[in-house]
């Protein structure tokens, strides 16, 4: 389809709405409660545009593309109302951007930017909640824009059915079950309404101060718990060889969905308490040696009690939990170098 | 837990709507009556359990509408509007009388646990203000001595009977043409004067022959925006395998109006039957009545008086359901009440798709207003040629007018569309005093200026070409006592309190123009923050997710732009 | 699984048995709950009333291990009612006669009797079945850990044949693996079986290609033990080496008394792993393994999607992988494995594997494939059995016969012990529990106990009880919870200290050698009396 964006005329592929069509267009249009996983919402009117032949700013994530359609972002018109949408934001939360676990990854923020706000206008006087009672995620009402997006995702996407809007007009929030202490609510925690949330407001609580956004190296990754597989992105701190924060990536399987082990048992590599060192039994204790020393000891163990009693009485346990690989080459090992196929591996738990 | 027999309630209840949910709010309601008026978290969870939706969902209800009192409320819940019509009539007196004579503040209980009050929106009472709604009960015209009268009485245990007294007029005969007649709310009396006539002779016609009459009498919606019913009925998609659901919105939450209970009050049988007859073209078999729960009295005529229609077999298939509000302004917008009938907050939905197409339970369905459909009887028993005879081109028929604030017979007056705003203010007893302003279509609309008003014809045209609105015709008149800041900033409260709070501009922004339009009427504003709230309200105008952005924007726009010496006077 | 797990939400009937999906699969769960709110039906079959039923349209709750009794009832019905596909039957199977008369044996109200399930729920359930469109059917342990696990799988197998579901969108018969990369283990032929691809050991043909493969005069042809069995061998020297790599065995092999004694018995036992567990302090050598985020490789997910993991953190200390050590050990032992790289031992593996021979690590760098992937422009395979083409040709019934328990419950010890896993921990609980958090929301085990029994032994939430069967005893609090059917209690293997395994029985399958902790018999007594946990909202993984 043809689309006229901002004067400029691209092609665009059909069934998308103006604010898809321009993000693959490289056209930045602000939008805080679109999330394509939960879908238009036409919320926080953030997204306003002209479309020509259509009365009125519409929302450029509810208008679907037409053949031929001209729709423009930079009027002095378009911008008055999206500078205050996001200046009301701004006036109406707290946003301490300096110290916020979101900055760098904020999509307030990046609307402010964009429509160079340097400070809110207005002041509207409100009282704010942070509930740091659950042991994975911080909700901080003052960073709550009342998107929705945690909510759509918490019923639509992960359908655990914790979250929902509370009361109403100014006063409305986001309530876990019929407004309980979010540690004290059904959440399982799987943080998905975490990674919905275009601002700060609910954050992954390990993470805080663990590291800014853009410090972080990001890598991909599957989850090492169960079979489903997630994909995740692991947001690693490389001086400090430890990962600050997993996140999940939107393909298949799990299209950025988690639960609370893939999202948040990630600090397991970094405990000290890790075998570090190959070891030998000395006198009915563990001693740390070399690795050659350990390899040739073992090596030779198992070439003296196999050259007596037959390769049989050699066996190996692969894992569930290890890689392809290393699952393989145990099998090799096995077969190849000692000959047996006693190979095997608890499928079963 | 939940007593046995309130649950069968609740059971029962449910079984009446197409979908579980819907029977969150009727089922929170019961629940709370049966508890002195108020409601514990166990109570809305075991309530949740029951309809089977997750306990953020009835919180989130239960704590939207404003009628649900999730903390203990007095034996005798006493409710006083102060909205701007009433705000016209002296409510805050009252107000202040009450908090001295029970010694407590507002949102207060006494400590005897017998009395809890509350300031609230508009109770549909405008015509009749000021007005104390005592639990379910409306004590209309109310002056300080009434009001001390009531005190003693309750504080003896009785509820008095209240008196019903208001004025109102026709010139049409029409609409409120039992309105004098005795017990016309039987269906007995009904009938004796013609009633279900025009229903006998609707079955006997093809409901597609009946769109076309409906469409040729063009018979312009009335709950605000004058969208031709005929018109909006013919968007229902042809052949769809989805049932069809009607629904009569009688939720009157428009500051300035108190017409459609004129209607229900004392002629039901006129709206029933104009519901059976739009239900029969648009091939609907199942309507519901989404009636505000403050007029509990008036849902329970309308509940009689289905009772009576289909106990007489003039139903047919048809069902209709009342379903009460529970206290929200929002969810007079069609899409809202939707919402809200479908078991969840108030909050409309993003159009298209628009209801004639996917409505309620995901299925077509036309909203339309009491008054509206109770035109339909006259259009169907006299022709759309009789029905366009009233009125002027392009605004026929006639309309109910509730004219409230500054003159002396306020009250509900018919008119055929295109009467001159003059002639219902001289039915309506003219003018207290002098003329100052006047907002001629509901609070939504721009007020205009006495020579604004001067020659203005009431019909949707003439007043767009005015550059306001007819609304929902409820007329405010204001005279020269008036501070229109005031009016402004109890205006702006007004919808600060009722937003949905879904969108941005209208959420935050009615938070902001409230706090500068009292910081400038409490005398610390400054002269900028006229212009801000200029400059909010234009960019406000156009970009909510509903009209109610418009609804505020354009009349505070208004009310500054036309008295804004008044405004700056008020600035040291 | 046949199919893939984001079919799973376009599922129209899905039929879960024996899987706490919402717990063990957490995101597969997500998929079955939002089928059912886009209209379709699911049907919880489990003992237990795990948080699934909470959006279950029908919750059947059958016996512990009848598993077989009740599958049978429904095909039964199924025949009965002429909801058997029969256009499948006659094209795509091969004897579909044997299972019609072999269920003879269990009509509804036999079944009834045996797995407690009233008669008409089970017609129900067989006319939902029936009457769909197609159906999904997902089962976990609670299928394959019992003494007849293979046959349980096989009546499922039998069930979706005689209504056709096999080989269509959405449909199937999914098991939902358990591990990481449990499946992964299997395809890599980590089984004393079969090489790599399923490959059988012991076709001589296969064994010779291999053996040309991997450039060795010949290879065994003698399948080797399964896992209980090399155990069980310790015990007369017939197994003198275990070379046990990632497998906290001690903890989460049944009867923990038992296996110590085995291990005991090993003359050499090297282990590699990544943290100190209960095992480790009988090892001989230990090997320190790279974790999880220390190495490259793939893991395989349950819908056969071979993924890729990567390296993001260095290893401590000289934590190395294991590929390398085989490599090593290899070299030492006179053969040259070729693993220089874990890629390389991947393209190693790729060369004599047709259902891998397309999946390069440079396909898969965004996202994984689904093998079988034959070649390098292979889409991958969503679904298998395509329009009821089954691997072998023709699928074949294997009629089936309920047995009961090993261990049924008796005056002594009354009560079906049945374990499993929990939402906020893994396996024995190394990774979780060396994970900050964890054991804040969930830092001991607990014993699920239903009201009825609870309030029969007197015990509360809270209090200390002491769970005892035949094999040993473990003291843990209680969690009184209708999670629990009467009769049965409930707990997990994650926790060392209290761990289900001193309890579980050391009966197996007789095909696979899966051991039955889904069922043993214990006796619970009370300790003393404990503070109440706090009992907060109803439905969710913890008290
Ligand atoms: C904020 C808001 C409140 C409204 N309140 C009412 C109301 O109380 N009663 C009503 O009939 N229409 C109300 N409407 C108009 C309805 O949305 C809808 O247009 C009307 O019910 C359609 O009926 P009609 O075509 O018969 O007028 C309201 C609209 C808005 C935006
Ligand atoms: S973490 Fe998951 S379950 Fe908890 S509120 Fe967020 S989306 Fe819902
Ligand atoms: S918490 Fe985040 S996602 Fe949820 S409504 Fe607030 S800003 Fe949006
Ligand atoms: S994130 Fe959870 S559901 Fe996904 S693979 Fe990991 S453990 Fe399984
Ligand atoms: S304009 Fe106001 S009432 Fe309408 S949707 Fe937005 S917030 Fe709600
Ligand atoms: S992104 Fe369009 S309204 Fe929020």
């Amino acid at each position: 389809m043809k689309l006229t964006l901002n004067d400029r005329l691209f092609e665009v592929p059909d069934g998308l709405t103006v604010l898809e069509a321009a993000k693959r267009c490289g056209v930045y249009i602000p939008s805080l409660c679109y999330h394509h996983k939960t879908g238009p919402a036409g919320k926080c009117r953030a997204c306003l545009v002209e479309v020509e032949g259509m009365r009125g700013l519409q929302t450029s994530c509810t208008v679907q593309v037409r053949e031929g359609m001209k729709v423009v972002s930079n009027t002095p018109r378009v911008l008055a109302a999206q500078r205050l949408v996001i200046d009301l934001l701004l006036s109406s939360g707290h946003h301490d951007c300096l110290s916020c676990e979101q900055n760098g990854d904020c999509e307030l923020q990046q609307a402010a930017y964009y429509l160079g706000i340097e400070r809110p206008t207005f002041r509207i006087d409100e009282e704010f909640k942070l509930d740091s009672s659950s042991e994975f995620i911080t909700k901080d009402s003052g960073k709550c824009i009342s998107c929705g997006r945690c909510v759509a995702g918490c019923n639509k996407t992960v359908v655990n059915e914790v979250l929902g809007f509370g009361f109403r007009s100014g006063s409305t929030e986001i309530i876990a079950d019929d407004d309980l202490p979010m540690g004290s609510s059904s959440c399982v925690q799987c943080g998905e309404c975490v990674q919905l949330c275009p601002t700060g407001a609910l954050s992954d609580k390990k993470a805080h101060g663990q590291g800014r956004y853009w410090d972080l190296e990001k890598v991909d990754t599957t989850c090492p718990y169960c079979g489903v597989g997630c994909q995740t992105t692991l947001h690693v701190d490389r001086a400090k060889n430890r990962i600050v924060r997993v996140t999940g990536r939107e393909v298949s399987p799990n299209q950025g969905m988690l639960c609370v082990k893939g999202r948040y048992a990630y600090e397991f590599p970094s405990h000290e308490d890790r075998l570090k060192y190959p070891m030998i039994r000395r006198n009915g204790q563990h001693v740390r040696v070399s690795w050659d020393e350990a390899l040739d000891y073992t090596a030779d163990r198992i070439r003296t009690i196999v050259a007596k009693h037959g390769p049989d009485t050699f066996s190996a346990f692969g894992s569930g939990r290890i890689t392809n690989e290393n699952n393989y080459a145990i099998q090799k090992f096995t077969r190849v170098v000692v000959g047996t196929n006693n190979v095997d591996h608890c499928a079963r738990t | 837990m939940l007593n046995q027999s309130t649950i069968e309630a609740i059971q029962r209840k449910a079984a009446t709507y197409p979908e579980r949910e819907s029977a969150l709010m009727p089922a929170l309601e019961m629940v709370q009556r049966e508890n002195h008026n108020h409601l514990t978290r166990d109570m809305i969870r075991d309530v949740a359990e029951l309809i089977g939706v997750t306990f953020a969902k009835a919180y989130g209800v239960a704590t939207y509408y404003s009628m649900y009192n999730l903390r203990p409320v007095g034996k005798y819940h006493l409710c006083v509007d102060t909205n701007i019509p009433v705000y016209l009539s002296g409510a805050e007196a009252i107000l202040t009388h009450l908090e001295q004579i029970l010694g407590i503040r507002v949102g207060e209980t006494t400590a005897d646990g017998l009395f809890t009050l509350s300031e609230v929106e508009d109770l549909g009472s405008c015509g009749t203000c000021p007005v104390i709604m005592v639990n379910d009960v409306y004590y209309e015209n109310v002056t300080i001595e009434k009001t001390d009268a009531l005190i003693a009485s309750l504080r003896n245990g009785v509820l008095p009977d209240p008196v019903d007294e208001s004025y109102y007029g026709t010139v049409c005969s029409i609409l409120l043409k039992n309105r004098g007649t005795a017990n016309a709310q039987t269906l007995a009396v009904y009938r004796n004067r013609g009633g279900y006539q025009a229903l006998s002779k609707a079955l006997t016609i093809p409901p597609n022959e009946l769109l076309d009459l409906v469409k040729h009498a063009t018979v312009r919606g009335r709950g605000g925006a004058g969208f031709p019913a005929g018109m909006k009925w013919g968007f229902l998609p042809k052949n769809d395998p989805r049932p069809v659901y009607l629904i009569c919105n009688a939720d009157e939450g428009e500051p300035g109006t108190f017409k459609d209970r004129q209607i229900m009050q004392y002629d039901p049988h006129l709206l029933i039957e104009g519901m059976s007859i739009a239900a029969h073209t648009i091939g609907s078999r199942k309507a519901f009545i989404y009636i505000r729960g403050e007029f509990e009295w008036i849902a329970r005529i309308l509940e009689v008086a289905i009772e009576e229609a289909k106990t007489a077999g003039l139903l047919g298939s048809l069902d209709i359901v009342v379903h009460r509000g529970k206290g929200s302004y929002e969810c007079g917008e069609e899409t809202a009440l939707i919402e809200s009938l479908e078991g969840s907050r108030g909050c409309p939905r993003i159009k298209p798709p628009f209801p004639a197409n996917v409505g309620l339970y995901g299925c077509p369905t036309i909203v339309n207003n009491v008054e509206t459909l109770s035109c339909i009887p006259y259009v169907v028993e006299h022709g759309a040629e009789a029905f366009r005879s009233v009125g002027t081109l392009g605004n026929y028929g006639p309309k109910l007018f509730g004219v409230s604030g500054m003159v002396n017979r306020p009250g509900v007056y018919e008119y055929p569309l295109g009467t001159p705003l003059s002639t219902v203010l001289a039915a309506a007893g003219g003018v207290k005093g002098q003329l100052k302003a006047v907002i001629v279509g509901g609070l939504s609309v721009p007020i205009l200026t006495a020579s604004e008003a001067e020659t203005l014809k009431l019909d949707y045209d003439s007043c767009i070409k005015a550059e306001t609105m007819l609304g929902s015709g409820g007329i405010m008149v204001m005279n020269e006592s008036v501070s229109i800041p005031r009016v402004a900033l109890r205006s702006i409260r007004f919808y600060a309190h009722e937003s949905c709070g879904q969108c941005t501009p209208c959420r935050e922004g009615s938070l902001v123009v409230k706090r500068l339009l009292k910081g400038i009427v409490d005398g610390h504003g400054k002269t900028e923050d006229i212009d801000t709230i200029l400059a909010i309200c234009d960019t406000v105008i156009g970009s909510t997710l509903c009209p109610t952005g418009d609804a505020w924007g354009m009349p505070i726009r208004a009310m500054i732009r036309k008295f804004r010496h008044e405004f700056e006077s008020l600035i040291r | 699984m046949t199919n893939a797990i984001e079919e799973l939400q376009y599922a129209k009937v899905l039929f879960v048995i024996g899987s706490n999906t919402t717990e063990a699969h957490p995101v597969i769960s997500y998929y079955m709950k939002r089928a059912v709110k886009n209209g379709s039906t699911l049907i919880v079959n489990d003992p237990r009333k795990t948080d699934l039923t909470r959006w279950a349209t029908l919750h059947v709750q059958h016996k512990v291990g009848t598993d077989i009794a009740y599958i049978n009832g429904l095909i039964h019905e199924i025949f009965k009612n002429g909801w058997a596909r029969e256009e499948f039957l006659l094209n795509c199977t091969e004897n579909p006669d044997q299972i019609r008369e072999s269920v003879k044996d269990y009509p509804v109200e036999t079944a009834s009797e045996i797995c407690g399930v009233p008669v008409e729920t089970m017609k129900q359930v067989a006319r939902i079945l029936g009457e769909a469109e197609s159906a999904s059917v997902c089962y976990t342990l609670g299928i394959t850990e019992h003494i007849c696990g293979t046959d349980n799988v096989k009546t499922l197998a039998n069930l979706q044949m005689v209504l056709g579901n096999i080989g269509k969108f959405a449909a199937g018969l999914n098991p939902l693996r358990g591990q990481n990369n449990v499946q992964g283990a299997c395809d890599m032929g980590a089984l004393p079986n079969v090489y790599h691809n399923y490959q059988p050991v012991d076709n001589p043909a296969v064994s010779e290609k291999m053996a040309k493969a991997w450039g060795v005069e010949s290879l065994p042809q003698k399948p080797g033990y399964k896992m209980p069995t090399m155990l069980r061998k310790a015990l007369d020297g017939g197994t003198r080496i275990l070379y046990c790599v990632g497998d906290n065995t001690i903890q989460t092999e049944p009867h923990m008394a038992h296996t110590i004694k085995e291990i005991e018995a090993l003359e050499f036992f090297i282990v590699c792993d990544i943290f100190p567990n209960i095992t480790t302090p009988y090892a001989d050598v230990i090997f320190p393994d790279t974790a999880w985020g220390e190495e490259d490789g793939t893991f395989s997910n349950t819908e056969r999607r071979v993924q890729r993991v990567r390296r993001a953190l260095t290893p401590p200390g000289e934590a190395r992988s294991h590929w390398w050590v085989m490599q090593e050990l290899g070299k030492r032992l006179g053969k040259d494995l070729g693993f220089h790289s874990a890629n390389a031992v991947w393209e190693d593996m790729r060369k004599t594997a047709t259902s891998y021979a397309g999946i390069t690590w440079e396909r898969i760098e965004n996202i994984g494939l689904q093998w079988p992937c034959p070649t390098l422009e292979h889409p991958g395979t969503g679904f298998l059995h395509r329009e009821g083409k089954f691997t072998r040709g023709k699928g074949l019934f294997s009629p089936t016969k309920w047995i009961p328990q090993a261990e049924p419950p008796d005056s002594e010890y009354p009560i079906v012990l049945s374990t499993g896993r929990r939402l906020w921990h893994y396996h024995s609980g190394t990774q979780t529990r060396n994970s900050n958090g964890f054991d804040n929301i969930f830092g001991e085990e607990l014993l699920e106990i239903s009201p009825e029994d609870a309030e029969k032994l007197g015990i509360r939430t809270g209090d200390t009880v002491k769970a005892i069967s035949r094999r040993g005893s473990i003291v843990l609090k209680a969690w009184v919870t209708d999670r629990s059917a009467p009769g049965v209690a409930w707990c997990a293997f994650h926790f060392s200290e209290a761990c289900a395994n001193v309890l579980t029985i050391d009966r197996f399958d007789s095909v696979t050698e899966t051991a039955e902790y889904k069922a043993c018999a214990i006796r619970i007594e009370k300790v003393s009396d404990g503070e109440l946990l706090g009992v907060g909202i109803r439905r969710q993984a913890r008290p």
